[in-house]
């Protein structure tokens, strides 16, 4: 490692010797981690760009890895965008559903979320630990749990068909896990709104009381000091909560398959894991996988510097 | 039949069917595969009009039987060695596709030389067939569908039988003593039978899905919209549909044909929403579905999940009844990595007694090709309860039915993108 | 997970405000819609049939009397609680020491390559679980790998998503504590890791202790990662025999497991707060349950 190299010529070889061990101290304390993250996140994406970019062999319909940047062939990523924007392009539908499905759990998560976790910020008192508490429960809870509980209560012959229809009463049931986009959203923003929550509690538990008093000391009045103060002051936390939320939806296969299982409701995730188990669709699953991350860069990397800039600064 | 078996059983069909589609052009990417690959185009001899095309494995059908050569350095066992002592027989099998009784007493037989049955299972067959050809574990035993013998042979991945070692072959339907898949049954043996068609529930469902001019029809009928499942499966929908289409050409490359069969899945997806699953033999007597696309060991199995107080007659089936669906059989290899070959012969020949067979059978549900299990003595002794009668694979069918073929690589991708299409919802 | 350290003061606000009671009102009925389901779930764990929404009395019968049924008698049941929670322990082991090292060491050394590792390390927070599952599928799959799917390859796969944690809330918790303990260590002649040993790592304490909860309890959470690099019945997860079973024919015993599996993190978190509650009073902290939820 360069920087531990660099303690020059000192006059005092002992120590020289104990400086050089210090500044060794760090590149070793973070070899290992280094080796793990080369080993097991930089090669396996490398072979995942090996795959996307390689061949299927013609008999066995297998993919063939090319391991040579030089040779990369386009093929599977050419399939891909044919399926997307060629003259049958049947992957448009499910891309279209997920960000429909996305967007309209992300809006919905923002707006339990917000006076949600602005309750718990700013009113919850003497119980806010409580509070809190139970916002936070949900992330102990397995998400398969959380689907499987709502797999019970949305049975045609389940809880939830015998309260609307008042114990059987009326005539009503609804077969809620048939391939219904309803269910499966709000599957979503059931599996994942937490996630928004705390970065936005977050951010509104940092705003000082006394700024929001003072502002109504200047004369704002509640809605003004919220647009005016709060709602800007939360912005990071709002962001955070956002792409905590939406990144994961984005690659969400389980939630549609267990509240549905239609094809109807299939999302992009759904198409990556048909593809991956499919021989001879490895490639485009791989190929996919990647204008998905594509498309997600930006939004990462950006989530990415704040995070790291946040901890830099001192 | 115990809620114990029916738990155990649960993931039995499931893990098991999805599985055993892919298992056609699964990944078998043998290191020095280019070399055999100049083998494998030997011949080219076609089922159907895809295989013509281009240089592929040689597609066995009833029309063009195949004898698998036997390759230089893997022939078979000598005849009349003693089993291995004290060994670990390792089979690879889908979960809980075997009866547990059946090992026990296999363990109980040859007892006096220590063996144990260990059993793995796997949830994805690329990964399957990857772990078979890396050897990372030496499995002896594992059970494929018939049309997946050539990749394995071709890849080297199977042990020629040694026949002086399986007498109870004479139990099985002559025809699988002499398969098209397998002439001289020189690497298989038979395991189960099973027909495709649809199961429904009478108690729901007033018509009979038998008396419609087209029964396939009824997957598109929208007043079953929402309560309807077809199996997750490529080849089975695609064939379904195929034959839905008046076709029977159930292989086919044929372009016309395959959109067609793709627009009426398209149409399908649209009238009555099914869903894609493989728990139908669950989802029926547990009335989560009212009519499924079905395998008929589903709707045997389906009677161990009936909840209490559920009569069994409200479980049907139906299968054309001149024969003319998709009928298909699963085999048992011995494969060339594992460590103890004879007992592998022996526990293949076990599985083949008339016995043990009927004792698996009431496990898993599905039918052994064994001459003594005749169609009616399963009825008549209460196996198969007269509603479900249809069930029964019949040995004629072998002659009436169509076959999932093994498919040509280029049209096997045909498929693959049809049913990729339909999965993605419209 | 980004709320790492809070103001610890206790918040005075008048509960009165305005709007107090709307928003009181929308908070209960989100945590009722956030926890009755699951509840129900639980609830129905002690059904004595095998009904998931027809109560038939209370019984323990999925959990240990069914002889079939029941965790402790399903093999599979039981194998999948077990490989759960020995993935959880596990993983916890290697991921913690590796990712509080590492972010020792990043927030030490300057330069080029500890930047770049920071930043893959926040990277392998953000990006979809799916990606890093499929890319260590391939890896596997696709090259010689001295290891096979299976449990090894689950928990290559776990710890690698999971060493943001450690990294991420110890290094926060580097910032606050600052650089002056150390220095004055180093002044009396420790050497810098020396300094790290008898200084700062008693003062991080706290912050290890949290971010080995988080590891675990997210361990028994995941399902795309151990589903995706399994191997066979043996390496099953709770949460893929939830989802390989929730919709086929679960009976209670499913949500007994569930449960359990719930229990086992709330058992974790009980005793990781007791003693992040001791080590913070030690430090002369408030070591109230709020800051301690928030840093999770």
């Amino acid at each position: 490692m360069p920087s531990g190299r660099r303690s020059g010529s000192n006059s005092k070889p002992v120590a020289d010797l104990k400086q050089r061990v210090n500044r060794l101290t760090w590149p070793i304390l973070a070899l290992p981690s280094l080796a793990w993250l080369a080993l097991f996140l930089a090669v396996p994406f490398y072979v995942v760009l090996c795959v996307a970019f390689g061949d299927i062999d013609p008999l066995f319909r297998t993919s063939v890895p090319i391991w040579n940047p030089l040779n990369w062939r386009l093929e599977q990523i050419l399939i891909i965008f044919d399926r997307l924007f060629g003259p049958n392009n049947f992957y448009l539908a499910p891309v279209v559903r997920t960000i429909t499905f996305v967007v309209i759990a992300v809006v919905v998560c923002l707006i339990i979320a917000f006076p949600v976790a602005y309750y718990a910020a700013k009113y919850a008192g003497r119980r806010k630990a409580l509070v809190l508490t139970l916002i936070v429960a949900p992330f102990w809870i397995s998400y398969m749990m959380r689907m499987l509980a709502w797999v019970n209560l949305l049975q045609t012959d389940g809880i939830m068909n015998s309260i609307i229809s008042l114990g059987g009463v009326l005539p009503i049931e609804v077969n809620w896990l048939s391939g219904k986009s309803y269910t499966v959203v709000m599957g979503l923003i059931y599996g994942y709104l937490p996630y928004m929550i705390l970065p936005l509690f977050a951010a509104l538990d940092r705003i000082n009381p006394s700024l929001l008093e003072a502002a109504r000391d200047l004369g704002a009045g509640g809605f003004d000091v919220f647009r005016r103060v709060i709602v800007p002051m939360s912005i990071p936390g709002i962001a955070a909560g956002i792409l905590l939320v939406a990144l994961p939806m984005m690659g969400d296969y389980f939630t549609t398959d267990m509240l549905s299982g239609s094809p109807n409701t299939s999302m992009i995730g759904s198409l990556i894991n048909t593809s991956i188990s499919t021989p001879g669709q490895s490639g485009q699953a791989a190929a996919l996988l990647l204008l998905v991350l594509l498309v997600l860069a930006g939004p990462m990397i950006w989530y990415t510097r704040s995070m790291y800039s946040s901890e830099v600064r001192t | 039949m115990t809620n114990s078996t029916g738990e155990n059983r649960r993931n039995a069909s499931g893990a098991r069917l999805s599985r055993r589609r892919l298992l056609q052009a699964s990944a078998l990417a043998v290191p020095g595969m280019m070399a055999l690959s100049a083998c494998a185009r030997l011949t080219s001899a076609g089922a159907g009009a895809a295989s013509s095309a281009a240089p592929s494995l040689q597609l066995a059908s009833p029309t063009n039987p195949v004898k698998w050569p036997i390759a230089a350095g893997n022939e078979p066992i000598a005849a009349g060695l003693e089993p291995e002592r004290n060994a670990t027989l390792r089979l690879y099998n889908y979960a809980d596709y075997l009866n547990p009784e059946v090992i026990t007493s296999f363990e109980a037989k040859y007892a006096e030389y220590g063996v144990k049955v260990e059993i793995s299972t796997f949830n994805d067959t690329p990964e399957a067939l990857t772990k078979i050809r890396n050897a990372g574990t030496p499995f002896d035993i594992y059970f494929p569908s018939y049309d997946a013998i050539g990749k394995l042979v071709l890849g080297g991945l199977v042990r020629p039988l040694e026949h002086s070692y399986i007498p109870n072959i004479s139990n099985a339907y002559p025809e699988f003593q002499n398969p098209f898949y397998d002439v001289d049954w020189q690497y298989t043996v038979p395991y189960v039978l099973y027909t495709t068609g649809i199961g429904w529930r009478a108690d729901r469902i007033s018509e009979d899905i038998g008396a419609r001019a087209n029964p396939y029809d009824v997957l598109w009928d929208p007043q079953y919209r929402e309560h309807l499942a077809v199996l997750d499966d490529y080849r089975e929908v695609i064939e379904m549909t195929l034959l839905r289409n008046g076709g029977t050409e159930v292989n086919t490359g044929d372009d016309a044909l395959l959109n067609a069969a793709r627009d009426a899945m398209l149409e399908m997806n649209k009238l009555t929403q099914p869903r894609v699953t493989i728990t139908g033999y669950t989802d029926l007597p547990e009335g989560r579905l009212d009519l499924s696309q079905a395998w008929s060991g589903d709707l045997i199995t389906a009677l161990g999940y009936l909840p209490e107080g559920v009569d069994p007659s409200v479980l049907r089936y139906w299968f054309p009844s001149d024969g003319k669906g998709m009928v298909n059989n699963d085999t048992m290899v011995v494969l060339k990595g594992g460590e103890n070959p004879v007992l592998a012969h022996l526990f293949l020949d076990h599985l083949l007694d008339a016995k043990t067979a009927l004792t698996n059978f009431t496990f898993t549900g599905y039918q052994p090709p064994q001459v003594s299990i005749t169609p009616s003595s399963l009825v008549s002794e209460g196996l198969i309860p007269e509603n479900l009668s249809s069930a029964v694979v019949l040995p004629s069918y072998f002659n009436t039915g169509y076959r999932a073929l093994e498919l040509a690589p280029e049209v096997d991708a045909k498929w693959q993108a049809i049913w990729q299409q339909f999965k993605a919802g419209g | 997970m980004t709320v790492t350290e809070l103001p610890s003061r206790r918040t005075r606000s008048k509960s009165g405000g305005p709007h107090a009671h709307g928003l009181a009102t929308i908070t209960t009925i989100y945590l009722l819609w956030s926890l009755v389901p699951v509840a129900v779930a639980i609830l129905f764990s002690f059904n004595a049939g095998r009904s998931r929404s027809v109560w038939q009395g209370f019984s323990l019968r999925w959990y240990t009397w069914d002889p079939n049924g029941s965790i402790l008698n399903d093999p599979a049941l039981r194998n999948a609680l077990l490989h759960t929670i020995t993935l959880a322990i596990i993983a916890t082991l290697i991921t913690v020491p590796l990712g509080v090292t590492f972010a020792l060491a990043l927030d030490r050394w300057r330069g080029r390559v500890p930047t770049g590792a920071s930043f893959a390390v926040l990277l392998s927070f953000v990006i979809p679980e799916i990606a890093l599952a499929i890319g260590l599928l391939f890896l596997v799959t696709t090259l010689a790998t001295p290891f096979a799917l299976g449990t090894t390859a689950q928990l290559i796969g776990l710890i690698t998503f999971q060493l943001s944690y450690p990294v991420v809330i110890v290094r926060a918790r580097l910032l606050t504590i600052g650089k002056q303990y150390e220095e004055a260590a180093r002044d009396l002649g420790a050497t810098a890791l020396g300094a790290v040993r008898r200084v700062l790592l008693p003062m991080l304490t706290p912050a290890i202790m949290v971010s080995a909860i988080l590891v675990f309890a997210d361990v028994l959470d995941n399902f795309v990662i151990v589903r995706y690099l399994s191997a066979d019945m043996s390496t099953e997860t709770t949460s893929m025999r939830i989802y390989n079973t929730a919709r086929a024919a679960p009976t209670p015993a499913l949500n007994a497991l569930a449960t359990l599996i719930l229990v086992t993190c709330l058992i974790v978190i009980v005793v990781g707060w007791l003693l992040y509650r001791r080590w913070s009073k030690g430090q002369g902290e408030d070591g109230g349950l709020t800051s301690f939820t928030s840093t999770l």
